[in-house]
């Protein structure tokens, strides 16, 4: 009977049926979608890991003694390579090299790849030992002749026979394409650039100077793979290494992994946020429906129903839509993780093609979070309805006790305190690492989201008159009637309204945050940088050849060139990045505030300038000696040249090219390199000179301190957009739930709204006064979201390094947009609803009772 | 679920309800003590906020008393947990309201058969058969109540109260939404229920014409029970309200 009663509520109420529905379908399929798209990520790339390694029995190569994400090894003496080959049990052994070279397009410009490497790399298409694989065309042989990985061939309209210009470290050549590859399945190796030449050739274009990358090793036949590493480990110099090749495709499949994983922590985050909107919604509708259906089931309580029974059936018709909107929602995940794939490489992101992959684990876990999402949020209301006693079937009034205004103020204000020190220690004390931010943080703003709704019923009426009060003076009675209703229900108000103040919230903390980054930014750019231009790949963001900064040291018309070029190191107890730069121009450049020693200490003696900050903690002081010990293992002391106090840069260790070069044999390459003008020279003129200089390394864009600033704002704004998108879906979902509590509002006030027509408001004010009264309660959700965003975004600024921010802005164009737009998606919420008031017959509406 | 023993079916001793308290105090119900004698058809009379209908509330275990007792087939309501007093209010029961009678998603047969089904139990389909005949709903027995005109929707109403054979129905104002001639078939409808079936029932009204078809009519005033009339004329019911005074 109850199943009976409950299928047929779903049917009766369709509408509201298919929103909710849609609700737990979207937040199923964001979290089905998060999943399905790391897991068949991860899949696909470790298939093109082991397509390149898998044939691999052995790897030579220089050891790195950190995290391998964030430095180059150093190279090997091609020597070596006949040393290895000669090891009994050694079938072949063979020197890779793969280095940068960056692509031009056919009309000249780089090639970019949106921060994925532009790479070369030698190939000997006899081996056995390569996962490439010819698409069309030959294999590259001789001077003049390269192939290129398929996948950036088609996306820039290169084919076999066209000529390519290719740049390197030492100039640009001009090669013959003569084969396209791929790896695999892929035709290209996501999303970077490939250029494919004979090892001869590479030895070259690279200016390898006997030097290769790696030393791939193939076991002979009956050889004992062990045996022959042990071997090759007794004859190996010092801080070089040999690794089995499942070794390497495991270390590669981490990184990737570790890459992965993050990007899918980042879209449950997102998921989790639109289930959290949708529990919310759902709530609400299934809130006022119960009140709507108070004398229904207060008659099945008359006529011989149990409490239990009641509650059954409200959990029922809930789970009974939450069952069915799960499974589609679990398919759904498919169209997103398709279309977030779609969506990056239509941005040139280069995934391979990825069948997508359905784990167990994704559908346990999204049918858990479609379910009990669903059936927590109509936890309550199922609580509210088997509390209806049956009396209420002819005495509604009689219906429901509802939770008093002071408990639920002193209940709304503990959870929101609670939540929000939980937040502030997730963010500050960081307890237990990331997933201690993800549990504290996260759990915090949701607990703060819960706590302010029930506290924000106390203050919806006073906030929502306030906000119609204009409203009323502008539109008369019409005005007047929206005001009443927005204000006359609070709880509804509030509830009907908090899924809008989620969202905005989110997008409030964003815009703080990034406002506030971009302003420091800009300050440290004023008061750190005193360079004219910064050097730089502007679109793969790909470090440069130092042939870059030593032309433009050649140039009069600078005073000061400086490159900025990185290493890791262990120094003391920590692991940091140590900047070396030109000591001799880089005071010219910029200004670290220096406040002891300085930077002609570090001339020819191996000096370190370091961050107080810094040298405070593991207790150096000027003149004092460092033992560090390199990324690829090399040991050497450093001697302190001078404290700064500004870590602006967040550059805290510095020392001189000279220094980097003594202890590393790597390709060097700079992140940028600063420049300043000649004392009358003009911005033009040095313009000029900078730009013929560098003629032939056009990745290298010289950009004004001005044109450099407004680049960055460019990208903390995406940032913030990609934030938006993000949310877009949790926000849609609340104007969807204003729409719908509007209608069920209206369905309610059938007989008032008789009673006003009868009386003489025509369909035009009742129109207006519906379209108002949703223009109050989006803005009393923008109200709430913005005040408890600026609490968030406020604690996140300070959260982070004040080299990172140093000072609040308030994004204010920002928030009087997010108004704006509220008050337009609120009119278009309520313009069912106020169609549906409009077009009630008036006799009718006041028969209803 | 017929009583051989007791003839009482229902009744209450000094029943008091009390709404507020202190000065705001409002005594719906002032110490009513009554009973109600198995297969008869009682009405009860009185003018708004008499306490007639709060009354029929308490009677049937609705809504509970401040004070006194309420008793169903010799049970005692106060002594019922909510569990015990919804299996009373299925099984010994029957109800017909003025209006909202019926839930709007089920057919008029499975609303007629909703007090057994919420049971589990299953219904005698002769009875069924012969209950839905006396109130002449066979063709529309697989219509939506949205579907039914007011009074078919009442004589639903009706076949449900009468279908699990309760100890007593308690009819609250059943004719009031209705035009005379459907308020007459009810009438007699709960009439023949009572002198073919020995069915019980206690109807609140505040119309003389249809009281006039009771064994006995009660008059409430001010919570009070103010005087009785066995078999009832509609001219000696209007005679007796002129004198107690509405």
């Amino acid at each position: 009977m109850i199943g009976t009663l409950a299928r047929r509520s779903l049917r009766v109420r369709l509408g509201r049926t298919i929103f909710i529905a849609l609700s737990i379908l979207a937040g199923v399929a964001f979290v089905s979608g998060a999943f399905v798209l790391a897991d068949s990520l991860k899949g696909t790339f470790d298939n093109l890991v082991d397509g390149l390694t898998g044939d691999i029995d052995l790897q030579v190569r220089t050891q790195l003694t950190v995290d391998e994400l964030d430095a180059v090894r150093d190279p090997l003496p091609v020597a070596l390579v006949d040393d290895v080959a000669a090891v009994p049990g050694v079938r072949l052994a063979e020197g890779g090299l793969a280095r940068a070279a960056q692509m031009l397009d056919p009309d000249g410009r780089p090639v970019t790849t949106q921060g994925a490497p532009t790479v070369g790399v030698s190939w000997n298409p006899d081996s056995e030992l390569t996962g490439v694989e010819l698409r069309a065309g030959v294999a590259p042989n001789g001077i003049d002749e390269v192939a290129i990985d398929k996948a950036t061939a088609d996306r820039v309209g290169y084919d076999v026979g066209d000529q390519i210009t290719i740049l390197f470290g030492t100039g640009q050549r001009t090669f013959t394409i003569v084969g396209l590859v791929g790896l695999g399945e892929s035709d290209g190796f996501v999303g970077a650039t490939t250029s494919v030449f004979d090892p001869a050739t590479a030895a070259v274009v690279f200016d390898a100077k006997d030097t290769v990358d790696t030393i791939d090793i193939k076991v002979a036949d009956g050889a004992d793979p062990d045996a022959v590493q042990v071997a090759i480990t007794e004859m190996l110099p010092a801080r070089i290494e040999v690794v089995t090749g499942q070794q390497l495709a495991d270390e590669t499949k981490d990184q990737i992994g570790e890459i992965l994983s993050i990007f899918g922590t980042g879209l449950l985050i997102f998921a989790a946020i639109t289930a959290f909107v949708a529990a919310f919604v759902i709530n609400n509708v299934y809130g006022i429906t119960i009140g709507q259906r108070l004398r229904e089931l207060a008659l099945l309580r008359a006529v011989g129903a149990s409490a239990k029974q009641i509650r059954r059936l409200v959990l029922l018709e809930a789970a009974g839509v939450a069952v069915i909107a799960t499974v589609i929602g679990i398919f759904g995940g498919y169209a997103v993780a398709q279309g977030i794939i779609g969506a990056f490489n239509a941005a040139g992101g280069g995934f391979p093609p990825t069948p997508l992959l359905m784990k167990p684990r994704t559908v346990i876990v999204s049918a858990v979070v479609g379910i009990g999402v669903t059936l927590l949020s109509v936890l309550v209301p199922a609580i509210r309805a088997a509390k209806i006693p049956p009396v209420a079937a002819m005495r509604p009034e009689l219906g429901f006790t509802a939770l008093s205004a002071s408990r639920r103020l002193i209940g709304g204000a503990i959870v929101t305190s609670v939540g929000i020190a939980m937040f502030l220690v997730g963010l500050f004390l960081r307890p237990g690492g990331g997933k201690g931010l993800a549990i504290f943080a996260g759990g915090g703003a949701l607990m703060t989201f819960l706590g302010v709704t029930n506290l924000s019923t106390t203050i919806a009426r006073p906030v929502s008159r306030a906000i119609g009060a204009p409203i009323q003076q502008l539109f008369g009675t019409a005005g007047r009637i929206a005001r009443d209703n927005a204000s006359r229900s609070p709880r509804r108000t509030a509830r009907t309204a908090s899924a809008l103040m989620i969202g905005v919230a989110l997008i409030s903390a964003a815009a703080i945050f990034t406002s506030s980054l971009r302003d420091t930014f800009g300050r440290i750019l004023d008061r750190a940088i005193t360079a004219d231009y910064i050097v730089w790949d502007t679109e793969s963001f790909q470090p440069l050849p130092p042939e870059v900064a030593s032309r433009l040291e050649a140039l009069p018309e600078l005073s000061a060139v400086s490159p900025f070029r990185t290493i890791r190191a262990d120094v003391g107890n920590d692991t940091a990045t140590i900047t070396a730069i030109n000591p001799s121009s880089f005071p010219e450049l910029v200004d670290l505030d220096v406040t002891q020693g300085g930077y002609d200490r570090m001339v020819g003696a191996d000096g370190v300038m370091v961050w107080r900050s810094a040298a405070e903690d593991q207790g150096y002081g000027v003149g004092d000696t460092i033992d560090v010990t390199w990324q690829n293992g090399v040991e050497s002391t450093l001697t302190v040249a001078g404290l700064f106090d500004d870590n602006s840069l967040d550059a805290a260790w510095l020392i001189s090219i000279e220094t980097l070069e003594s202890v590393s044999t790597q390709t060097p390459s700079d992140q940028f390199v600063l420049a300043k003008r000649a004392d009358g020279v003009g911005v033009n003129q040095a313009t000029d000179a900078i730009r013929a200089t560098l003629a032939d390394f056009p990745q290298a864009n010289p950009q004004t301190d001005g044109e450099f600033r407004d680049q960055q704002e460019g990208q903390i704004n995406q940032l913030l957009y990609l934030i938006t998108i993000l949310l877009m879906v949790a926000i849609a979902f609340s104007f969807l739930g204003i729409a719908i509590t509007l209608a069920l509002s209206v369905f309610e006030r059938t007989r008032e709204i008789g009673l006003l027509r009868a009386v003489g408001m025509n369909r035009r004010q009742l129109r207006r006064s519906v379209r108002w009264e949703a223009v109050i309660v989006a803005l009393f959700g923008v109200v709430v979201g913005v005040v408890v965003g600026s609490v968030f975004g406020i604690a996140l600024s300070y959260a982070v390094p004040n080299t990172v921010i140093d000072g609040i802005t308030f994004p204010i164009p920002t928030l009087i947009l997010v108004f704006l737009v509220a008050i337009v998606a609120a009119v278009g919420a309520a313009l069912y609803p106020a169609f549906k008031a409009s077009r009630m017959n008036v006799l009718e509406a006041i028969a209803t009772e | 679920m017929h009583n051989t023993e007791l003839t009482i079916a229902a009744g209450s001793i000094d029943a008091r309800k009390t709404y507020g308290d202190g000065d705001a105090a409002v005594h719906a119900l002032d110490g009513v003590t009554i009973s109600f004698e198995a297969g008869r058809f009682t009405a009860i009379m009185g003018p708004s906020g008499s306490g007639k209908s709060t009354l029929l509330h308490c009677l049937a275990g609705l809504d509970d008393l401040s004070s006194g007792s309420a008793s169903i087939g010799g049970t005692d309501l106060a002594t019922l947990d909510d569990k015990r007093l919804t299996e009373l209010r299925r099984t010994q029961v029957g109800f017909i309201f003025q209006a909202y009678n019926l839930i709007p998603t089920l057919t008029a047969e499975e609303n007629i058969l909703l007090p057994l089904m919420l049971g589990g139990d299953s219904p005698d389909s002769a009875w069924f058969e012969q209950v839905v005949h006396t109130v002449g709903l066979g063709d529309r027995l697989k219509h939506r109540p949205s579907e039914l005109s007011g009074g078919q929707q009442q004589r639903v109403a009706v076949a449900r109260a009468l279908v699990s054979q309760p100890t007593i129905i308690f009819a609250d104002e059943p004719t009031g939404n209705l035009d005379s001639n459907a308020g007459g078939e009810m009438l007699r409808f709960m009439r023949q229920a009572v002198d073919q079936h020995g069915q019980t029932i206690v109807m609140v009204t505040h119309d003389p014409y249809a009281a006039a078809h009771a064994d006995r009519v009660v008059f409430l005033a001010d919570g009070k029970v103010v005087d009785e009339l066995d078999r009832p004329t509609a001219e000696s019911i209007i005679d007796r309200m002129k004198q107690i005074g509405h």
